[in-house]
């Protein structure tokens, strides 16, 4: 991992914010959500220069050789603004996934042109189920001469309709493996789901005799995909967090300035303590999130209890925040050209992505010996 | 700062407490609870250490030397702190602690301050806190016990509630109305009452969970000489403000446990152990409770750290106001998770089922919590309006007469 330090990461963080002001409005966002691939292709690009999108990918292959904590810290300002794209899906999870197995040609292929943007992968890893666990995978890989192919469906893949190379999860002999196959492969019918968040690209993937080749593991390969997946959820919940921040902030900026009864409403009680108790809520969403991050970091033996804690901490507080939010706009929230409802979406959205909250608690007791 | 302070470096200061430390430092024997609880006592070992503290200007550094210190600077009388802490002795860092005598260096009287203060320091005189009264809870600048000025003294009548350590208090830190015709907060006054006196009577209150570590306390013209005003008449609210100051910043992790004294066997979390020898660890609906109530407590440590780490780098944090807040949900919650586990064994009581003792203790005791210092409710008015920036509740007694102003009953 790449030396960073605590100013890289503010003028990193700095930059980011400026740009997002700039190129990632509500109008930008509405724009870009109505579209068929769900992101901007020019902000992407300028995300890639600036780092973000190859932030975790090592500087051998063009990427920033950041860690969790900068991730953590990024997806807080990407989450604020409600990003369109395929940032987790290409940046995160196919780059950690590429990153945790031990398939050197891969990385070459397939790294430098995630960390530039011009690749955009993903993973797929479960089927109609929605689990994310080992046993929610529904493809299966049988060897074809050099190469594999792969049966079966895959869903909820996360961009999988605007991918150039998707890495799947399959049953082979031995275990499960990771396969990479490639846009417009034959065999491969990509059906783009139709989704409740509107900036939210999924895809379900219909393998019939898709031609694959295997990526390489020392150990298990489900490990390297726990591996990749703790990246994403400490992305995620640093995308929650900053999220619920910035929601609670424009309702708290709502109720100082709408009068009703001849007092702003933020005067009334009945607002200020739901004020107050969201407050706590977005505040230890990011102490979840930095914790979960800074112990991932530090390989700390607690890191899975921390991880898991801020899945469904993170996950349960913008639920709440941007529920919440709605409520205290009142009627102005119950329309659609106001943007609360882009936040409650996404955060409905974020709390099923990659595990439930419920999962995570079992998941967090279990990491405490219970 | 005084001269020697500033030239006097870290090393050599660290030195000199350890020689001085070493030279005199001797474990005390333990502290016992006071009979019939009511509270603590000073053994004379201690109060014979403490002045020995206070003589070598050890017990408060940062204060001026003309005040038992030493001017040091929060960085160095830290560094005092932390011998003294090494060797587990007891009266330094009483410039932070010592809420009373904080109070009384920053606004006795001329006369009143030199004979209190080193009292305050060595611990020869007890003290209680005379602020709530039965009328006068969340909306404490609402009080009505009056203090009049007759001749070179003050006469009090009226009543405090919510007074622990009442009983053996030499003084009480009294706020008392003193002009009638002015707005609410500009009426009051600050006074160390001497407590044992005629005039003063104190009665044992009987809590929710049965215990009493509070008393009611009733004057019927007590007599409070006028040197024991503390700061300007009617400018109360004002010293009130400094002392509940000092009083949060001590109160720290303030919420108790179980009151049994079951010894936890392991090091598990106490609810994960509890369901395990409840024999429903198993039972799905609870463990996500469990682990619900458990991420409560965690957060709020994370947050607690996180406020800490702002604040050492000089960035003012918003996260320590929500701490007590945090802290009566997760004892309310925790109560309410113990009592789940318990089922049906939750009706009992008594020595032979602590379980059951400990969630009914509890699930009682969080109020102590949601209610004292602030109710939650009160908290929450807090953190809309000085945290977030929420227009303040309009207040129809702010600035009107106190003589005018609607009372209970």
């Amino acid at each position: 991992m790449a030396t960073i330090t605590a100013e890289d990461r503010t003028a990193l963080t700095d930059s980011l914010h400026r740009l997002l002001a700039d190129r990632c409005t509500e109008t930008d966002v509405r724009r870009t959500m109505e579209t068929e691939d769900g992101y901007d292709p020019a902000l992407w690009q300028a995300l890639a220069e600036m780092g973000v999108v190859g932030l975790i990918v090592s500087e051998e292959y063009g990427g920033v050789g950041a860690g969790p904590v900068e991730l953590e810290r990024v997806t807080e300002e990407t989450g604020a603004a409600l990003l369109c794209g395929p940032l987790v899906s290409s940046g995160v999870l196919a780059a950690g996934l590429i990153q945790a197995l031990d398939d050197e040609a891969a990385k070459s292929r397939l790294l430098p042109g995630i960390a530039a943007g011009t690749t955009i992968a993903t993973a797929a890893l479960t089927g109609a189920r929605g689990g994310w666990t080992e046993r929610d995978v529904t493809v299966s890989a049988v060897a074809a001469g050099d190469g594999w192919t792969l049966n079966g469906v895959a869903s909820f893949v996360t961009d999988g309709q605007s991918a150039d190379v998707i890495l799947v999860a399959a049953h082979a002999p031995g275990g499960v493996g990771i396969f990479e196959v490639e846009r417009g492969a034959r065999g491969l019918a990509v059906k783009p789901l139709p989704t409740f968040d509107h900036t939210l690209r999924l895809a379900e993937l219909t393998f019939d005799g898709a031609p694959a080749r295997r990526l390489a593991s020392n150990g298990p390969t489900w490990n390297a995909i726990e591996q990749a997946l703790d990246l994403v959820r400490v992305a995620l919940a640093g995308e929650q967090a900053g999220a619920a921040k910035k929601a609670l902030e424009f309702t708290v900026d709502y109720a100082k300035t709408r009068a009703q009864f001849g007092r702003l409403i933020g005067s009334f009680q009945a607002i200020k303590h739901m004020a107050a108790d969201l407050l706590l809520e977005s505040e230890s969403a990011i102490s979840a999130a930095r914790n979960a991050a800074a112990r991932l970091a530090d390989g700390a033996p607690d890191a899975q209890a921390a991880i898991s804690l801020a899945a469904f901490a993170c996950a349960d507080a913008f639920s709440k925040v941007t529920a919440d939010a709605v409520q205290m706009h009142g009627g102005i929230a119950f329309t659609w050209t106001h943007p609360a409802h882009l936040y409650l979406r996404r955060a409905r959205a974020d709390a099923q992505l990659f595990g439930a909250p419920a999962a995570y608690r079992e998941r967090f007791l279990e990491a405490l010996g219970a | 700062m005084a001269d020697g302070a500033a030239t006097l470096t870290d090393d050599a200061l660290r030195e000199e407490v350890r020689a001085w430390l070493a030279a005199n430092w001797k474990p005390l024997p333990p502290e016992q609870p006071g009979a019939g609880g009511a509270g603590w006592t000073t053994s004379p070992e201690r109060k014979a250490w403490l002045a020995k503290v206070v003589d070598a200007r050890w017990a408060v550094p940062r204060w001026p030397a003309e005040w038992y210190g030493r001017g040091l600077s929060d960085a160095q009388a830290r560094i005092v702190e932390r011998e003294f802490a090494k060797v587990g002795a007891p009266g330094t860092g009483q410039d932070r602690s010592n809420l009373w005598a904080n109070t009384a260096l920053a606004y006795a009287s001329p006369t009143f301050k030199p004979k209190i203060v080193p009292q305050l320091l060595k611990n020869e005189v007890g003290m209680c806190l005379l602020y709530s009264e039965p009328g006068a809870g969340s909306d404490l600048a609402g009080i009505r016990t009056r203090a009049d000025h007759v001749g070179d003294h003050y006469v009090v009548n009226g009543s405090k509630v919510w007074t622990s350590g009442a009983a053996t208090a030499d003084y009480g830190m009294l706020i008392a109305r003193t002009d009638w015709d002015v707005p609410k907060h500009k009426g009051i006054s600050f006074f160390f009452l001497p407590m044992k006196q005629k005039g003063v009577e104190v009665r044992p209150l009987r809590q929710i969970t049965n215990e009493s570590h509070f008393n009611e306390v009733f004057f019927t013209d007590a007599i409070c000489p006028e040197e024991n005003l503390l700061g300007p008449l009617n400018a109360g609210w004002g010293v009130l403000q400094t002392a509940l100051a000092y009083e949060r910043s001590v109160m720290g992790e303030g919420a108790r446990g179980p009151r049994s004294g079951v010894a936890e066997a392991t090091n598990e979390e106490p609810l994960i152990a509890l369901a395990r020898e409840a024999g429903v660890l198993g039972d799905p609906v609870i463990r996500q409770e469990i682990a619900k109530v458990i991420a409560y407590r965690r957060l709020n440590a994370l947050n607690t750290a996180r406020a800490k780490a702002d604040l050492a780098q000089g960035t003012s944090s918003s996260i320590m106001s929500l701490g007590k807040l945090a802290m009566s949900r997760i004892l309310h919650e925790e109560a309410r998770v113990r009592t789940m586990i318990l089922g049906a064994g939750s009706l009992l009581e008594g020595k032979d089922y602590p379980r059951a003792e400990d969630a009914n203790f509890l699930t009682l005791n969080a109020y102590f919590t949601s209610i004292g210092g602030g109710t939650d409710q009160i908290q929450r008015n807090i953190i809309g309006e000085r945290v977030l920036g929420l227009p303040r509740e309009p207040e129809v007694d702010r600035d009107v007469p106190f003589r005018q102003v609607r009372g209970n009953g």
